[in-house]
């Protein structure tokens, strides 16, 4: 698949288009302009046109092409343009125009033509005059408007909704009985991509799950796993849906998946915030976050029992800076003060959530995510070097937070000048951080970023690597690290990434650093991935191990054959760092 | 078209069998399409203008379609794939294919005869027809086709050598002067 498509929103789209057109030639009609009626020009080719089942049949079929251009517009069009939604329309709307002048206009004529068969040239070919040609591209010009004005937000869903097509558990020919998996092996990872943030200011929520179909081939995609030897998934509630208001809550969107995981594998890490907090919480501005978090959290432990190994919460530093800083997610704040808000209350989440699941599972284990951000400043220029250096003392604010580590003076500067108070400071400063705390580190090609001569922040690509930058990491906090997201989104090269990543956590490992685990992220193809989920445009981008269709990609195979090659080697099958930080 | 596939995955992978679902397919939606052909009095016209007798016509129209369903698959690769979606991306090559053979290319071929009246509606139903069956039909055939994930052979590029495969770098040669 190439787009997610709205299906009941493109049809209502292309017939609500077709009939404008119709109302359009009507109204030409009045005015004593000559139009083409395509419903009487299509009716027509069967009954005759003054018969009224003629333009009544012409009509339906008018709708039928009309739905069936805007699902193609659907499909290859929208979102190419950035564009008002009705001008990307009217720029498509060239397409059926064209093609109903060349071919589709004259072949009509032909077909109400008596005899079976006709000889052409030149001189007998079917008439186009002048007013019938500006009608038709007048009337697809409106066609094309309001098809792009009416299709738009493919994906996603009005915040306060709930998305259609949660598939209940089903018979399922699982392929492998049980997943792949060692009481003490390396961790094989992937995830399922379970982005909820909220865009339009609060108005549309975005659910991953929703657009990639896993809450239609959820059974299917566990398999997938299995199938590849995947042992550990990451993986989680919709929160939003899941935690429907202060001690209420709605499992039925994670009781079944949970259930087929505890049964078959892989082993889940739950991930319970990932980028957005339920409707009822607002953004992540609300003082409140921590303490409904950690309710949710001891409310899930309690539920899946057996549920070992969690993220409580995902990628703080991105969340935090997306919404707070850049503008982008729920709340959509553009200063620092918002910025220092929301990673305050996301740490302070994570770490009551820790501790509430700790009072139900005391030997959990936390796989803290994090994006590994590092930025290059170009030259020597103080204001440069300085910016340098607040995007590389800020990266690690929520970690700095959750692992007790003490903050820079810089970063104290910061923290202080944006609102948060000593005591805070001193209180995170002081907490005593679970022994099976993992530092899990995400990178990405475009993580490595430069500082230009014009001040802006732009991609370096993979300059220095995952093991220069996450060392930085481990330097600081020195955790047990696990690799917990990469992928390319050029699908051609993403076996090439795939074993340069697996190769730098090799050096790590040689380098005495424990690691517990890799992650190829994600299991399916992803939408928007490239604009951060900002927009509601509903393009695939190739970064899974599997497409849309759950047909294995070539990384998906690579994958497998990097778990079979390594996943039996004894360091491996019985990985010292991970029997450690089970013990 | 095909670019902006290909920018989005379009490679069918190494498990898959384009060609052959296609043409499986392809043959399997002339069926149809041939239905089509007779309701209108088509396949008697086309006959005739290609004079050829109608056995031979509707040979050569299976192999066709055979050959179009296969090229279908090539060209639309994992896009075909699409349970949702493959009913229209085979109607627009489906339409592609009436707009190039049956309007462009027949009246060339034959001397400037063309069908008209019902038998032309039927031409063009025909290959909508087909298009739309073609693609609804690959979806569901190439999963017999598949090499399963447990057989699937071990691929040298997708192993750890691929880490350097775009990097085929030459190692500098010190040529004495």
């Amino acid at each position: 698949m190439i787009r997610s498509v709205d299906f009941p929103k493109a049809v209502k789209a292309g017939a609500a288009g077709a009939l404008a057109m119709e109302v359009v030639a009507f109204a030409l009609g009045l005015a004593g302009i000559r139009a083409v009626d395509l419903a009487a020009e299509l009716g027509s080719v069967l009954v005759p046109v003054d018969h009224g089942i003629g333009w009544t049949g012409g009509l339906v079929a008018h709708l039928g092409v009309g739905i069936l251009w805007a699902l193609f517009y659907a499909y290859f069009a929208w979102g190419r343009l950035n564009w008002r939604p009705a001008l990307q329309g009217l720029a498509f709307s060239a397409i059926p125009a064209v093609l109903a002048i060349l071919f589709v206009y004259p072949q009509l004529k032909l077909m109400q033509a008596g005899g079976d068969v006709v000889a052409l040239d030149w001189k007998n070919l079917p008439d186009l005059e002048l007013p019938t040609l500006l009608s038709i591209l007048v009337m697809h010009a409106v066609f094309g408007l309001v098809v792009g004005a009416i299709y738009r937000r493919p994906v996603g869903y009005l915040v306060g909704h709930k998305p259609a097509g949660f598939v209940k558990t089903r018979h399922f020919d699982r392929a492998v009985d049980r997943g792949r998996g060692n009481p003490n092996g390396f961790l094989f990872a992937t995830g399922i991509e379970g982005s909820y943030p909220t865009i339009d200011h609060g108005r549309w929520r975005r659910d991953e799950m929703d657009s990639t179909l896993h809450y239609r081939h959820w059974q299917r995609d566990f398999d997938l796993c299995r199938k590849l030897g995947i042992t550990h998934l990451r993986y989680g509630p919709p929160l939003h849906l899941t935690f429907i208001g202060p001690g209420k809550y709605d499992w039925s969107w994670i009781d079944e998946p949970m259930e087929e995981l505890r049964r078959f594998g892989p082993e889940p890490i739950v991930d319970l915030c990932h980028f957005g907090v339920p409707d009822w919480l607002g953004g992540l501005q609300n003082p409140e976050l921590g303490k409904a978090m950690a309710e949710f959290a001891g409310a899930f432990a309690e539920r899946f029992p057996w549920a070992r190994f969690y993220t409580p919460v995902n990628e703080m530093y991105v969340c935090a800076r997306m919404s707070g800083l850049d503008g982008n997610w729920n709340e959509q704040k553009h200063d620092d003060r918002s910025f220092v808000v929301a990673v305050c209350n996301l740490a302070n989440a994570s770490v009551r959530m820790t501790d509430a699941i700790l009072k139900r599972r005391p030997d959990a284990i936390f796989v803290n995510s994090e994006s590994s951000d590092f930025t290059q400043p170009c030259c020597p220029d103080p204001k440069i070097q300085r910016e340098a250096q607040l995007e590389n003392e800020r990266r690690f604010l929520p970690l700095d937070l959750i692992f007790a580590h003490p903050l820079s003076d810089f970063m104290k500067d910061y923290v202080r000048d944006n609102g948060m108070s000593d005591k805070e400071i001193d209180r995170f400063a002081s907490r005593k951080v679970p022994r099976r705390s993992v530092l899990g580190v995400d990178y990405y090609e475009w993580n490595e970023r430069l500082i230009d001569t014009h001040g802006r922040v732009v991609a370096l690509g993979e300059l220095f690597g995952w093991y220069v930058i996450a060392k930085q990491y481990w330097d600081r906090y020195q955790r047990p690290m696990m690799y917990t997201e990469t992928n390319r989104m050029d699908a051609a090269d993403a076996p090439r990434w795939l074993w340069r990543q697996w190769h730098n956590v090799q050096l790590m490992r040689k380098s005495n650093v424990p690691m517990i685990g890799f992650t190829w992220y994600s299991l399916t193809d992803q939408i928007d991935w490239n604009i951060a989920l900002t927009k509601a445009i509903g393009l695939v981008f190739p970064v899974g191990l599997f497409d849309m269709n759950r047909d294995v990609r070539t990384v998906g195979l690579a994958y497998k054959q990097l778990i079979d090659m390594w996943g039996d080697v004894p360091e491996f099958r019985n990985c010292g760092d991970v029997a450690e930080l089970l013990r | 078209m095909a670019g902006f596939l290909s920018a989005h995955g379009y490679d069918p992978g190494p498990t898959q069998r384009p060609l052959s679902a296609g043409a499986i397919s392809g043959i399997a939606a002339a069926i149809p399409a041939v239905a089509v052909l007779w309701l209108f009095g088509s396949l008697e016209v086309e006959s005739r203008i290609v004079s050829l007798p109608l056995w031979a016509t509707l040979g050569l129209g299976f192999a066709a379609m055979a050959i179009a369903g296969a090229a279908y698959g090539r060209l639309f690769g994992r896009a075909a794939n699409h349970k949702r979606g493959g009913w229209l991306f085979g109607m627009a090559f489906g339409f592609a294919l009436w707009a190039a053979g049956a309007v462009l290319v027949l009246p060339i071929a034959s001397g400037g005869q063309t069908p008209a009246g019902p038998a032309a509606v039927g031409v063009a139903l025909s290959l909508l027809v087909w298009g739309c069956a073609t693609g609804l039909l690959i979806p569901f055939i190439h999963p017999y086709l598949h090499v399963g994930l447990e057989s699937v052979p071990t691929k040298a590029e997708l192993g750890p050598n691929a880490a350097a495969s775009t990097q085929k770098r030459q190692v500098p040669q010190h040529k004495p002067k």
